[in-house]
């Protein structure tokens, strides 16, 4: 099959999971970024002042960037989709939402944005081998593995900007052009923090103590520049510290009098400062990868998060394909963990566009109480992931290729 | 490598989308006539001792087999019986159906349900839900809301009003193919 012919085959199968899945997430966001349309520009304090008057009360858990780029994009589709996709969008009941019969057209469109970054990741792992065959192994890997399909489509994953940004700032570091891609980790940050992890590894991999730096200068400057108009007390609650943005410090082993060791920190320091001291070339590739394995083994995660470490197994898979199946084992433990959260939005939800019946139905989680603790269940294949994760990490840092 | 890869995911998709859905449907064993009224804004009474409560509804559709509606149990107080009997129009006692309130929590979802009505179909039919050995501090508590095409007028404390709880009908469903067949006209009609 010929590049044009995958990309087509690609696009539609994206355009159905678009159109017929459905996750709340994608339309109490497409609410909330319309208030830029009337204006608002602190969306945190506008949603905490006017929340009696709004049917939706949820807070804004993103950046700014993240509001302006979806509203401003919904700015653009909002008279095309007319009044109705208003009315749609003020709905807050959960039966008439998903049996409104311009639905699929209003997820095509709200999930179009999500279509061109995704291709557009396609492209740019499709250019970042030097051999032509690895490329399209990528490029094909990218567009044809049901997880990113499913990660990006059906849960709505907005995160896909701050993956983007990631990808290219990653390809910047590629051919030594760390400031520019500090720049392109800064507007990364700027959508979400978890890029900020990288950040000492670029310290590190700055050749001199100016580089070092900038490089670790622009992209805070960036994400400061981009947060600090809309600092509020209903900012720093609903976005910045976040239930989300901090569960990654949650995980701990106590020490005593109160204290207690974060898992993930001792894990991402003892990275940071093996790579330091081993005196060999940084690879960051290796480290990205690490770091992240390092994430997803030791906390809660949420299933938009798996889409962050996707490029990175994609391009791990066509660089060593020995380890193909130890990544695909990974990602198929990996989403499987929150399918088993008790939330129904995770798995028989999605599929409300096709019938409310499915309400009817119990979640994994329910059915698996009915034969054994499902939280043990999610502990058992999470502590699987973790050790694969150790695994996977070892073999790529022990054969720095 | 490649072209199993792309087989592969597309096959899955299509499962997910076309194949999966179908087989979904399989354990639905009943499904709502509508979605549940919204409720909230007529207030709510309370059902203990002998203050029974009293539905009249419309059946909107064959094979009637539950009835659906949200009752509170303040503090989960109620664990005494909470019985249901269903009329039909000319008051004859045609289901009965006995709750425990140990197994309700305050605000759920209820099913009540009993053997199928098979000619249900546009028929009236009322209920009495009461909870006859209940003190006053272990009362079930019901929302009322405005007339519906189904829900029509209820009796309580002797007062009969248009109106009633937010209920919803269930009715057994049909053959796998006929499942089949709603769910996907459903979606086709959303096109």
């Amino acid at each position: 099959m010929n590049m044009r012919k995958l990309l087509l085959l690609a696009i539609i199968l994206r355009l159905f999971v678009s159109g017929l899945l459905f996750h709340p997430d994608i339309k109490t966001i497409a609410f909330q970024t319309s208030f830029l349309r009337s204006g608002v520009t602190d969306i945190y304090t506008f949603l905490l002042e006017s929340k009696a008057s709004l049917p939706l009360k949820e807070e804004f858990v993103y950046f700014p960037l993240t509001y302006f780029t979806i509203g401003g994009y919904q700015a653009l589709i909002a008279p095309i989709l007319g009044n109705n996709f208003n009315n749609w969008l003020i709905d807050a009941g959960a039966n008439s939402v998903v049996n409104n019969p311009h639905v699929i057209k209003y997820l095509l469109f709200l999930k179009m944005p999500l279509l061109f970054m995704d291709i557009l990741i396609a492209f740019l792992l499709l250019n970042y081998f030097k051999k032509r065959e690895d490329g399209e192994k990528a490029f094909t890997l990218w567009l044809f593995n049901p997880f990113t399909i499913i990660l990006i489509y059906a849960f709505s994953n907005i995160d896909i900007y701050a993956v983007l940004l990631t990808v290219i700032a990653f390809l910047y570091i590629k051919r030594e052009k760390l400031l520019t891609a500090s720049v392109f980790l800064g507007l990364a940050i700027a959508f979400k923090l978890y890029p900020l992890l990288f950040v000492p590894f670029l310290f590190l991999k700055a050749k001199d103590i100016k580089e070092k730096v900038l490089s670790v200068v622009i992209p805070i400057s960036i994400f400061l520049f981009t947060i600090i108009p809309f600092w509020s007390k209903s900012f720093v609650d609903s976005a910045l510290l976040s239930g989300l943005s901090t569960r990654i410090f949650t995980p701990n082993f106590t020490i005593g009098s109160g204290e207690s060791i974060i898992i993930p920190m001792f894990a991402i320091t003892i990275l940071f400062f093996s790579t330091w001291l081993d005196g060999k070339e940084i690879k960051l590739f290796n480290c990205f990868i690490v770091l992240l394995l390092i994430m997803f083994s030791f906390s809660h995660y949420h299933i938009s998060w798996l889409l962050w470490i996707s490029p990175f197994l994609t391009i791990l898979i066509v660089k060593r394909p020995k380890l193909m199946w130890l990544v695909a084992i990974w990602a198929l433990l990996a989403v499987l963990i929150p399918l088993f959260y008790s939330d129904r939005s995770m798995t028989i939800s999605l599929f409300r566009i096709y019938s409310t019946w499915y309400d009817l139905l119990p979640t994994p989680f329910v059915v698996t109480q009915k034969f054994y603790d499902p939280l043990g269940v999610q502990s058992l294949i999470h502590s699987v992931l973790a050790g694969l994760s150790v695994v996977i990490g070892y073999k790529i840092l022990k054969n720095e290729e | 490598m490649k072209n199993n890869i792309i087989i592969f995911t597309t096959c899955l998709i299509a499962f997910l989308l076309f194949v999966l859905p179908i087989l979904m449907i399989i354990p639905i064993k009943m499904v709502p006539s509508g979605d549940q009224p919204g409720y909230g804004d007529m207030g709510r009474v309370s059902v203990y001792g002998l203050r029974e409560f009293k539905q009249i509804f419309v059946s909107t559709d064959k094979n009637l087999v539950a009835i659906g509606t949200t009752i509170k149990n303040p503090n989960l107080k109620n664990k005494k019986n909470i019985l249901f009997n269903l009329y039909d129009e000319k008051g004859s006692l045609i289901r009965t159906t006995i709750l425990n309130g140990f197994n309700i929590g305050d605000g759920d979802f209820v099913k009540i349900i009993f053997e199928p009505i098979i000619d249900s179909k546009d028929k009236k039919y009322y209920f009495t839900l009461s909870s006859p050995t209940a003190g006053e501090e272990e009362i079930i508590e019901l929302f009322l809301i405005k007339p519906t095409n189904e829900v029509l007028e209820y009796t309580y404390d002797e007062e009969t009003k248009f109106g009633g709880i937010p209920m919803v009908t269930y009715h057994k469903s049909g053959s796998i193919i006929e499942k089949i067949k709603r769910v996907y006209f459903n979606l086709i009609l959303k096109l």
